[in-house]
């Protein structure tokens, strides 16, 4: 690989000749709001006459940058060379490729032909976005780049073999959409929708002229128990409505979950109209979240996912493919989640028992005051703003429940500092562990609040390289100052040396390493 | 491993910073008022201000007393915070890169902030503020210095 032959290198290959498509519904996607804003506001009657000004300089755009667009692999990395005014050459070496994910929604399938993302390890968002390339054009560049990192000839590689660790049934979805709320989401998406284009008004004037005086007389004259049935069952129906809501999205989102292995990576495929393909490189793998709700075990399930390198999903463009869950398993059974998991951490050893350790002896008392103060709160403000002291008797519910949550909380909070991993699980209902294998930990934090230090109790921070905003922050609270002192020491300890295992397992992503 | 304070000088900057801060909410504070009554204006800035002033007196006392940093074969910790208090422990090999930074302020004083970035999500920058300029840099060639200390 002589720099002479990098020089002179000239990408060759070319986009789908479907891509200005894409482009165009991309941009279009990006300024929907506004458009739509405008077209409803700015017209009264049919398509608004301007819209043609807006759409055919963006497919002009669109065109004349496929046309310029070339790709290639290269004799060290990746090049992509755009435009002719404007020229950029991009170079991505193939060590540094991390992950390269592909993505199909509805009219990728029609048209076949993929999304594909090349992801580095410098996170944030993908170092490129290859929009869009024909299905075979994908795979043959998805090979021969990774056949490329593992030195070997980069023409005409054997796919590797795969080997299926998990795959959801339809039914297994269908829980998994029982379980998970996200039918709150299009509930609240759908209330959004339709209270922007006023159709709510227009419902209720529509009810309200039907609703005649004498039906509202009858209700208010049926008594309290017809009300509250009636009102338990708008309550009961709306209740089995976001649930199917939840089904739906499920079905939509997670349809045919697959998790293979292939080679030493772990690829998940799923989705109903749109195909996500994403791999899971198990070097990059930070920390595993176990979540275990009370629907989870009433179904004997828990939902696995891991935090990647480089997901931390501060993108500033907002882009979908950092939103995305890395789903180890949606949904599978405890034994199958901790085989998952093992898989996938690699360098933690499971089959030594988990030397658990319980919180502060004195935690109870802060998370019952705690809870008891929040009580509190709500039912005075509610108490203060409807001026009766009705409210205050939620305390006689508060008190118990509070108690009740407290010592459960206390009950199943644990921690367990093993050789090679921090095992962290909290909560109660919502149980949550999360593991952390401790060549991943990147800054130790050891906070006192001014409750802590009245208490004489500290909490231990962990930060890893994939933790998002939207995942779990590893905090272990309510520890004896001195028991969370020694904690953070020897995580800081252990943070940088490699517990035993192979280098090229742990530190060899650039996550460890400086930047040379 | 041994703590040591940073320099007596960032006493100094923070003071300034806290009243300048203060001198500005005080005046902001007044603002809305002024049109109702110019004397209750007046009083209310004053007193954010002698309040303030008090603040900038004794809190950056208080943080230079909690603020400390130790080296040792890992790495840095820092200890932080007056009433919210951290103890942060930073390993070298995490490191990404760093930089010294000084504002106009902290110039005039000789003092200087060493900023390190890791590949961390929640805590991607650990800062060390009120440094000697010349010991931020040297702090920063001994983290960087990996070979030398770490093996």
């Amino acid at each position: 690989m002589s720099s002479v032959s990098e020089q002179e290198f000239e990408p060759q290959q070319r986009l789908h000749p479907m891509s200005w498509l894409f482009a165009t519904l991309a941009l279009i996607r990006q300024l929907i709001f506004p458009l739509i804003a405008a077209a409803v506001f700015g017209s009264r009657d049919g398509a608004p006459p301007w819209l043609g000004y807006v759409v055919v300089p963006l497919i002009a755009g669109a065109v004349w940058k496929q046309f310029f667009y070339r790709y290639g692999l290269g004799p060290a990395g990746l090049v992509i060379r755009e435009g002719i005014f404007f020229h950029n050459v991009r170079q991505i070496d193939y060590s540094r490729i991390e992950n390269i994910d592909t993505e199909r929604g509805l009219l990728h399938r029609l048209l076949r032909v993929v999304e594909v993302r090349v992801e580095t390890s410098t996170g944030g968002k993908p170092e490129a976005l290859i929009r869009v390339l024909g299905l075979t054009a994908a795979e043959d560049l998805r090979r021969q780049v990774f056949a490329s990192r593992f030195g070997e000839a980069r023409t005409a590689v054997e796919p590797e073999k795969e080997e299926v660790l998990l795959r959801l049934p339809t039914w297994e979805v269908v829980k998994f959409g029982l379980i998970d709320n996200r039918g709150m989401i299009v509930v609240a998406g759908l209330f959004g929708l339709l209270h922007e284009s006023n159709t709510i008004e227009l419902w209720a004037t529509v009810l309200k002229d039907r609703m005649s005086a004498q039906a509202i007389d009858s209700l208010i004259a049926s008594g309290p128990l017809i009300q509250i049935t009636l009102g338990l069952g708008v309550l009961a129906i709306a209740f089995v409505l976001v649930r199917l809501f939840s089904v739906a999205l499920a079905l939509v989102t997670l349809h045919g979950f697959t998790l293979v292995r292939s080679g030493a990576d772990l690829r998940a495929r799923y989705g109903l109209l749109t195909r996500i393909a994403l791999t899971l490189r198990v070097r990059r793998v930070q920390a595993a979240h176990v979540t275990d709700t009370l629907l989870h075990r009433l179904f004997g399930r828990v939902s696995v996912r891991v935090d990647l390198a480089g997901d931390m999903g501060t993108s500033q463009r907002g882009d979908e493919a950092q939103s995305k869950v890395r789903w180890l398993a949606p949904l599978a059974e405890p034994g199958c989640a901790r085989e998952l998991i093992g898989i996938a951490l690699p360098t933690v050893d499971f089959s030594a028992p988990a030397n658990w350790q319980p919180l502060s002896p004195r935690a109870r008392r802060r998370v019952l005051r705690r809870s008891l103060i929040g009580w509190l709160l709500v039912s005075s403000v509610l108490a203060a703003v409807l001026r009766t002291y009705l409210p205050l008797s939620l305390l006689l519910v508060g008190v118990p429940v509070s108690a009740w949550y407290s010592a459960m909380y206390v009950r199943y909070t644990r921690w367990a500092l093993q050789p090679d991993a921090l095992f962290f699980r909290h909560g109660w209902l919502t149980r949550k562990l999360v593991i952390v294998p401790r060549d991943r930990v990147q800054v130790v934090c050891l906070k006192e609040s001014p409750f802590d230090r009245r208490h004489r109790m500290a909490s231990v921070c962990v930060d890893t390289a994939g933790a998002g905003p939207r995942s779990d922050q590893i905090r272990v609270p309510y520890l004896d100052l001195d028991v969370a002192r020694s904690l953070a020491a020897a995580l800081y300890e252990s943070a940088a040396v490699e517990g035993g295992v192979p280098s090229y397992r742990t530190n060899a992503p650039a996550i460890g390493v400086p930047a040379a | 491993m041994s703590h040591q304070h940073v320099d007596p000088a960032a006493i100094i900057t923070w003071r300034l910073e806290t009243i300048a801060v203060v001198i500005l909410v005080g005046v902001l504070c007044a603002i809305p008022l002024a049109p109702l009554s110019g004397r209750i204006s007046l009083a209310i800035s004053l007193a954010v201000i002698t309040v303030g002033f008090m603040l900038a007196w004794h809190w950056p006392k208080a943080r230079y007393r909690r603020l400390t940093y130790g080296l040792d074969v890992v790495g840095l910790t820092i200890q932080d915070g007056v009433w919210w208090r951290t103890q942060t422990s930073l390993p070298r090999v995490r490191i990404q890169h760093s930089d010294v930074s000084q504002g106009p302020l902290q110039r005039r004083y000789g003092i200087a902030t060493l900023k390190l970035y890791t590949a961390g999500s929640r805590y991607t920058k650990v800062e060390l503020e009120g440094l000697r300029h010349d010991d931020a840099l040297a702090l920063r060639d001994k983290l960087l210095n990996r070979d030398v200390v770490s093996v």
